[in-house]
């Protein structure tokens, strides 16, 4: 069965442990990436994990012209293909979300993927606040 | 069916390109023009190969694999002689006209030492007229650009030169650009691209652009979602939402 | 008046054909387009109204029901074919072909011809060999030796008459093709041997029955008259002057592929053609000869023409049907090919002109009848535009086959001042040069291909010994360079790189490895364009580099033109012992460099030279030399 990816905000110290190791899986070569999940300080001692939701009716795959967003039934990721992938950009704005950015030098989206079905993120997290169920 | 590429039986729908069927074999073959979402068009020459089959009695032909369909039987070659030959008298050609492009260099370095080189046409350009671009913007039903004029003058440009009435400012042209031709400047404020200026739309809390205010039109109008979406930067977009789901948790 | 079935065609043509018979005098005035320049249509209206003045009974229409007894019959013809000597006017039954009219000796036709039956022996075609004045076709050399199948209406029916068209058994192949199957027709086609005149030479019986196996469930009947070779106006003529042939043509095809949409393209530089055709198209609508019911069978058949633009490219067949869709016009891989996706993405019949001008031919004569002209693989006649330094210019029509020799010497009656014969370059920008040790070569489209260059569409340049090959390739590279599509590398930077190097060599710049860089450059292109004329653009530099390589060789070499041509390596002088002092090169020397008195030999000044060779050209003592 297909699992389900969870985040227990309540358990997050904001240690941002998992966005450089989601840096440095998704980097290439040394260098970082942009880390598909972010840590929002949202009040006192208080996280709030930020990823992409994965949407079942996702506003991203609706508005791309070329159909380069796919679901990976696999791991119900929606995932970039960047070869069909023509640049235009509307999925960024497109997303009510914000998870979605696109990056201008590589002109590419880039977003979270699940990592095929194995977050590193998930490894990573040391307080057991992002959890694969 | 089946077909053999560089000597390794695989197997081809009918229909398929021999390109399809060796990208989906992991098998590489060089383009410049081609575009898994556009349309093929054979312009650019670079993914030649070298065909036969049993019965054609030895006799080969070269041809483009993206737009050649597969037949039972065919026997490819990616990398003979031939093949070589033509791919490196192409790129020699596009290193004459575009000898600034890192693309080219590294795709003919690849192909083999240079072997003859060209009176260099260095205006500056690193067009190769692989047409993407415009193909692309066709894509986005915009036709703000297309190619002028014939021969070694053609260019891709907006109609009449001048700053193009469809162009909605989304820069799809410049991100599909294989050589990084297309120039696309960008400020806090408006960007600018084929000479025209786009004001972008600021972010309503945090003032940051969000997309071009034509291309926003252009989404509104052409793509089901409510206008609202188009308002926020993507950062505040999330920020509203962590502190949305905290209250919800709490 | 409609011709709305087989019985009201028969009738209508009897009709005519007693109009005919009544009619006493023909006057045909080519308005082809050399004798259109020379003010062919104003001597056309100074003859009718002379003989109108003159009391005569002229007839401009062929009436069925003339009044008048023994009418003159006066009409404007399509291209007779020598257009040099024009504008043309052939009256008949006495096969009086007069050359040069002018309005001012339209006076005298009809006093003395027309009213008198008078010979004007100013105005007969003079032998430039004896100097004798010959009276008609039938005596002079140009037009012996020629065998007119798609000319034939053209220069003897009046172009824009339908009637004219059917008085000469036009629509009667139509009439045969509609009685017969479908698959009978194609048969027929295929077993004349009938090759595409647009150049390729794919068999067209072959091309039709393609189409008919093709799934799709409609298919569309295309006409090439998109000609833009430089020196070749056959479709043109074609067109102009007989373009019921053509529509016929188009119609027969269309009942033998199923097809009920038919598009000509012309390009929008034949304004004439577009006119007449338009015209023409229209008539037969007005007559239910185009439209549904064809002749009371079951043919619906529209034609629309389409015009060009003008770009060369344009004639390629992918690239013509993109450019009629509304698409910049650039050719696609012919990987699938157009007969199963043509035009918009349906099976095609595309041909040219000159094959669907054959084709009502071949319906009422047979294939045999057609299939016994010309060689076994390449049957029928075939129309070239023979131009260049030869005597006698225009448009020829000869069964394949035809040597090299007997085309230039004997039709074209030799090299102008009785130079020395170079080359011939045959098949249009794209086609190869053959030099003399080729003139025995049968024309036909193998034997063409075979010695390096093509059959084309049928232009034929003939050259002297004082034309450079290495200018003359750089001449067709240029034109090829500015007339490419841009599509495709090869073709786009390999053309400007190929006429780079040639351009190179004519300003005695030239390295040794640039022949084999040329070569090698020219062989790649070959291999690697997308299109037709892509795969054929290196040919005049290739066949020029194969059969003259010396003259190669000088220019790189010994940084000198053979032919006195390439400006930048050539010097002109004067052979004292020549010259005669005539003072005529001294006239025509642009930047007077020329010095000398009358009977004192003349000296060119070499800082004022620009080594244009007007000199050399006016000079008639060949006292002019080039080193």
């Amino acid at each position: 069965m297909q699992k389900t990816y969870v985040v227990i905000p309540r358990n997050c110290t904001g240690c941002r442990t998992c966005e450089l190791a989601c840096s440095m899986i998704k980097g290439t070569e040394g260098v970082f990436a942009r880390s598909r999940i972010n840590i929002y300080k949202v009040g006192e001692e208080r996280y709030m994990q930020m990823t992409c939701l994965q949407c079942v009716e996702a506003a991203c795959v609706k508005v791309c012209p070329t159909q380069a967003l796919v679901r990976n039934e696999l791991t119900g990721a929606i995932e970039v293909d960047e070869d069909r992938c023509v640049g235009c950009g509307l999925c960024e704005p497109a997303c009510p979300f914000g998870h979605m950015h696109f990056d201008l030098d590589e002109g590419v989206p880039v977003k979270c993927d699940l990592c095929g079905g194995d977050p590193t993120c998930v490894k990573f997290c040391p307080h057991r606040a992002l959890e694969l169920k | 069916m089946y077909i053999y590429i560089d000597g390794k039986k695989i197997s081809a729908n009918d229909g398929e390109t021999i390109l399809a069927v060796a990208n989906r074999n992991n098998i590489y073959i060089p383009t410049l023009c081609h575009h898994e979402a556009l349309d093929d068009v054979g312009a650019c020459r670079v993914c030649m190969v070298e065909i036969t089959h049993k019965d054609w009695g030895g006799w080969t032909n070269l041809v483009t694999a993206c737009l050649y369909p597969v037949e039972e039987g065919l026997v490819i070659s990616t990398s003979s002689d031939a093949v070589r030959r033509s791919r490196g008298t192409t790129l020699d050609l596009l290193m004459a006209r575009c000898p600034t492009s890192d693309v080219i260099r590294w795709m003919a370095e690849e192909n083999g030492e240079i072997s003859v080189r060209y009176e260099q046409v260095d205006d500056g350009s690193k067009c190769i007229m692989c047409s993407l671009c415009v193909r692309a913007c066709e894509k986005m039903g915009c036709n703000a650009i297309g190619t002028v004029g014939r021969g070694h003058d053609k260019k891709i440009a907006p109609p009449f030169f001048e700053n193009p009435e469809n162009c909605i400012g989304c820069g799809a042209c410049a991100a599909i650009c294989p050589t990084g031709h297309i120039e696309m400047k960008d400020t806090r404020t408006t960007r600018e691209i084929w000479e025209k200026k786009f004001d972008f739309v600021a972010c309503e809390v945090c003032g940051e652009p969000v997309m071009t205010e034509e291309y926003r039109d252009y989404a509104i109008a052409n793509r089901d979602l409510p206008a609202d979406y188009y308002t926020t930067c993507s950062a505040c977009k999330k920020k509203k939402l962590a502190s949305h789901f905290d209250k919800v948790g709490s | 008046m409609g011709i709305a079935n087989l019985k009201k065609l028969e009738a209508r043509r009897s009709a005519l054909h007693k109009a005919h018979e009544n009619v006493k005098t023909q006057v045909r005035v080519c308005s082809g387009t050399g004798c259109a320049a020379l003010g062919a249509f104003e001597v056309y209206d100074a003859l009718v109204e002379e003989s109108k003045k003159a009391g005569l009974p002229v007839q401009v229409e062929l009436a069925p029901c003339g009044k008048d007894k023994d009418p003159i019959f006066v009409s404007l013809t399509g291209c007779q074919g020598f257009c040099q000597i024009g504008p043309l006017v052939h009256i008949l039954p006495e096969d009086i072909l007069y050359t040069g009219v002018k309005v001012s000796s339209v006076k005298d036709i009809v006093g003395k011809t027309l009213a008198d039956g008078q010979v004007i022996d100013k105005l007969l075609y003079k032998n430039p060999e004896d100097k004798k004045r010959l009276k008609g076709r039938a005596d002079i050399p140009f037009y012996k030796g020629q065998e007119l199948v798609a000319l034939e209406g053209c220069g003897s029916v009046a172009a824009d008459s339908l009637d004219s068209y059917i008085a000469s058994g036009g629509f009667s192949s139509l009439a045969k093709a509609l009685k017969m199957d479908p698959d009978q027709v194609i048969a027929e086609v295929e077993k004349s041997g009938l090759r595409g005149r647009g150049g390729g030479g794919f068999p067209t019986g072959r091309k039709w029955r393609s189409c008919v196996n093709a799934t799709g469930d409609e298919r569309f009947v295309i006409c090439n008259g998109d000609e833009g070779d430089p020196g070749a106006f056959m479709d043109c003529c074609i067109m102009e002057g007989d373009p019921y042939r053509v529509i016929e043509g188009m119609i027969i095809c269309a009942h033998a592929v199923g097809s009920s949409t038919g598009f000509i393209y012309v390009r929008h530089e034949y304004p004439r053609a577009v006119e007449r055709l338009s015209l023409a198209v229209k008539t037969c609508e007005e007559n239910g000869l185009l439209g549904t019911k064809i002749l009371g069978s079951d043919l619906n058949f529209d034609i629309s023409v389409a015009r060009g633009g003008g770009a060369f490219v344009c004639g390629e067949s992918t690239a013509l049907m993109r450019s009629i869709e509304g698409s910049v016009g650039e050719p696609r891989a012919k990987y699938v090919r157009s007969v199963q996706r043509g035009f918009r993405d349906k099976p095609t019949v595309l041909n040219n002109v000159e094959t669907f001008a054959c084709v009502p031919s071949i319906i009422n004569e047979g294939s045999d009848w057609f299939a016994s002209r010309g060689t076994e693989k390449s049957s029928g006649t075939k129309a070239f535009c023979l131009v260049g330094k030869v005597v006698n210019t225009g448009l020829i029509e000869v069964p394949m086959g035809t040597k090299l020799r007997d085309v230039v010497f004997g039709i074209g009656g030799g090299i102008i001042d009785g130079r020395p014969f170079k080359a011939v370059q045959t098949g249009g920008p794209s086609g190869g040069c053959l030099g003399e040790n080729y003139l025995d070569l049968p024309v036909d489209f193998d034997a063409l291909a075979e010695a390096g260059s093509m059959m084309g569409s049928g232009g034929m340049i003939v050259m002297d010994d004082r034309t450079c090959m290495v200018d003359v390739a750089k001449y067709f590279l240029n034109f090829l360079m500015e007339e490419s599509c841009g599509k495709c590398v090869p073709c786009r930077e390999g053309v400007y790189q190929l006429h780079a190097l040639l351009d190179k060599l004519s300003r005695g710049e030239g390295e040794p490895q640039d022949l084999e860089k040329i070569q090698r450059l020219g062989k790649e292109i070959q291999v690697s364009s997308l299109c037709g004329l892509g795969k054929s653009a290196p040919n005049p530099v290739l066949s020029t580099l194969k059969n003259f390589r010396e003259e190669y060789e000088a220019h790189v070499n010994d940084k000198r033109c053979p032919a006195g041509v390439c400006r930048d390596i050539t010097t002109f002088t004067i052979d004292p012992d020549k010259c005669t002092g005539c003072l005529v090169c001294k006239k025509a020397c642009p930047p007077d460099a020329i010095s000398g008195e009358k009977k004192q030999v003349h000296v060119i000044d070499q800082d004022k030279c620009t080594q244009c060779g007007a000199c050399r050209l006016v000079c008639k003592f060949d006292a002019v030399v080039t080193s």
